[in-house]
């Protein structure tokens, strides 16, 4: 099966979530860590937050390259995780619904979310984020024109 | 619920009902009121407990006085509702179980207490509480041939079949086996305590313990301790298994399983009767498990994952309200495989699969673990010991070579066990897979039922060159087992999970 990436405009977004994560966790600690003074600490946060930005940087684009996904008659098969690698494949049949959904970051950048719901068990919502959004919608329309089975 | 809004269901409930609703709001509290009246320091405690009981009963039989439930043109209609009016409709083709209990009050009045399941999961969707035998039959007939349109209803086919049915010396077996003895003292502990007789019981004790001769017991020498301490652990052993068999035989009296057209029907119990169904095109899997105990007696246990029990239902609360799907508790090995071809209708068993083994390195993995698990173990058991105060002794370096040495030899013996017991096969419609070192399992799972399939591969499967292989049905909660095979070759678990996603090619190409 032929894979290929998602749009690499995710990695900004990516990027711009990790780091509002960051810059909280770091506000709250320096709230909570500084009126105890000593150099020490000062220093150890710089350090921590210097190495937070570095990881924020270097990890989307890393994260991006195993990220893949490939359709074919069957259905979708989806690759990812860096050092837990897993993939999944679903058959179309067994679609339920979908949902593209897009946050103000990813709009921002004009990609999207594409969501796909099974009866399982376990996986009942995998994503596939990442996609610019009118190929999101043009991969949902694709995947669901020819699923008409219950799907159980 | 778009159409039909004027069908009104026109059905009421038994006019008992209001015991029930009574009883079942009374049962919630009976811990607490028990322990009111009894242990309660007031004397009008009786007329308190009247003042409660008072609104309960008008609450309860207004609900009774409003509940209407009725067979409507698409779906089962109910109507209830105190001061907030609820109109459900469940459509037909959509109602998966019908699940009829009958205690010992619904027994003696005649009655039951349906509850009607949807495939959305977790909770019954309504349950009627409660109904007279004829109309529970009339709401079965009605929903089910409803439900399928002429070709099932109509055929003759329609004969109950006994699959299986135990008898009470199966039913000793089973206690013997299962381990629910724990179940009844942790709930008899549960109410003692609740009930505030460990205090009382506590005092005694240790008023008993000053007059008894507990000097005679320390005079009696290490080797009689010893001795009474074993006597006790096997009195306590053998009760515990004593109740359990005493559970079984109430719980699982009369133990019957019927084939009715594409229904299985289950029904058990001495105080309170259970009927159940399963709908054959609805089971999603078959486990069969073998403890240590089934095979010194021969026997499996067998049951099946329904799609709709699934607590994948955001609540997740109801998780323990599902039952567990038995098709036999407890039955032979050859019982239980043509119990399987009945429960699944779609996959061949004539012939042995062809049973494949794990990766060659699979055995050596596992033994590592057990190394990294056991040092950890160790360690964490002598730095504790050491940095408590008062501990009973300090492990030297010898202990830690013994304990180390045990365990090395029960983690060689479970790894050498678990690769021995655990293959998978891959047939045309169906995916086996059978593991467990001591309770040796065995999932059936055919492959039109598959919903996703999962690769993954941590790094230390990586560095293996191994990767694990699993599968998503619709049944079985997410903390109960499926198919996931470890330790299998990287080439094989990625063909084989190429396999089952384009299951559709194989099962058409037969």
């Amino acid at each position: 099966m032929q894979t290929s990436t998602t749009d690499p405009a995710i990695i900004s977004v990516w990027r711009w979530q990790w780091l509002i994560a960051l810059f909280i966790v770091f506000l709250v600690a320096t709230a909570t860590l500084l009126p105890r003074s000593g150099s020490l600490w000062a220093s150890a946060l710089i350090v921590l937050g210097l190495s937070g930005v570095l990881l924020v940087w270097l990890w989307p684009p890393t994260y991006y390259r195993h990220l893949r996904y490939g359709v074919d008659a069957t259905g979708i098969v989806i690759e990812r995780g860096v050092l837990w690698r897993s993939h999944i494949a679903l058959p179309r049949a067994r679609i339920q619904h979908t949902d593209v959904s897009q946050g103000p970051l990813q709009r921002r950048y004009g990609v999207g979310t594409l969501k796909l719901y099974t009866a399982g068990s376990r996986h009942t919502m995998i994503e596939l984020p990442g996609l610019a959004h009118p190929d999101a919608i043009a991969l949902r329309d694709a995947l669901l024109a020819e699923s008409t089975t219950s799907g159980v | 619920m778009a159409s039909e809004t004027d069908f009104q269901p026109e059905l009421r409930l038994h006019p008992l009902s209001w015991l029930f609703a009574l009883a079942t709001f009374i049962r919630q509290f009976i811990v607490p009121v028990i322990a009111f009246m009894i242990f309660g320091a007031r004397n009008d405690a009786e007329l308190w407990g009247a003042l409660i009981l008072v609104p309960l009963l008008v609450g309860a039989l207004w609900q009774q006085w409003l509940y209407r439930y009725g067979f409507g043109p698409r779906g089962l209609v109910i109507k209830e509702g105190l001061f907030f009016r609820n109109l459900r409709q469940i459509e037909y083709p959509r109602i998966e179980n019908i699940d009829v209990k009958r205690g010992l009050l619904h027994r003696l009045l005649g009655v039951a207490e349906v509850s009607i399941a949807t495939s959305t999961g977790g909770k019954a969707e309504a349950t009627i509480r409660v109904l007279s035998l004829e109309a529970t039959q009339e709401l079965r007939d009605q929903v089910f041939n409803r439900g399928r349109p002429a070709p099932t209803h109509a055929a003759p086919a329609a004969q109950d079949e006994v699959l299986l049915q135990l008898p009470p010396a199966e039913l000793i077996r089973y206690g013997l086996i299962d381990n629910r003895g724990m179940i009844v003292v942790a709930a008899l502990f549960g109410f003692l305590y609740q009930a505030g007789t460990f205090e009382i019981s506590r005092q005694s004790a240790a008023v008993w313990f000053e007059q008894s001769q507990l000097s005679h017991l320390a005079a009696l020498g290490i080797a009689m301790q010893a001795g009474l301490a074993l006597a006790g652990l096997v009195t306590f052993v053998l009760t515990l298994r004593l109740l359990s068999v005493g559970f079984a035989l109430v719980t699982l009296f009369d133990f019957t399983l019927t084939r009715h057209g594409q229904d299985l029907r289950v029904r058990h119990g001495l105080l309170t009767r259970l009927a159940l169904t399963l709908r054959i095109p609805r089971i999603q899997s078959v486990h069969q498990t073998q403890s240590l105990l089934h095979r010194l007696f021969g026997r499996v246990s067998l049951r099946v994952d329904l799609a709709g029990d699934s607590s994948s239902s955001q609540d997740g609360k109801q998780q323990s309200q599902v039952r567990t799907r038995w098709l036999a508790p407890i039955c032979t090995p050859m019982q239980a495989k043509a119990l399987m071809a009945v429960a699944l209708p779609d996959v061949d068993f004539a012939g042995e699969p062809n049973w494949q083994p794990l990766a060659p390195h699979a055995r050596q993995r596992l033994f590592r673990q057990s190394v990294y698990f056991a040092t950890f173990v160790a360690a964490a058991i002598t730095l504790a010991l050491h940095l408590l105060p008062e501990a009973p002794f300090e492990p030297d370096a010898r202990w830690i070579v013994a304990f180390l040495a045990v365990m090395l030899v029960l983690g060689w013996w479970r790894a050498d066990l678990y690769v021995k017991h655990t293959r998978w096969a891959l047939t045309p419609d169906a995916v086996l897979f059978r593991y467990g070192w001591l309770t040796r399992r065995l999932i059936v799972t055919p492959r039109n039922r598959l919903q996703s399939v999962q690769l993954t591969a941590s790094p230390f499967d990586r560095r293996h060159r191994m990767a694990n292989v699993s599968v998503d049905t619709a049944g079985g909660s997410a903390m109960s087992d499926r198919i996931a095979i470890r330790f299998l070759p990287r080439r094989i678990a990625r063909a084989l999970a190429l396999r089952l996603y384009h299951s559709h090619i194989d099962r058409a190409g037969r």
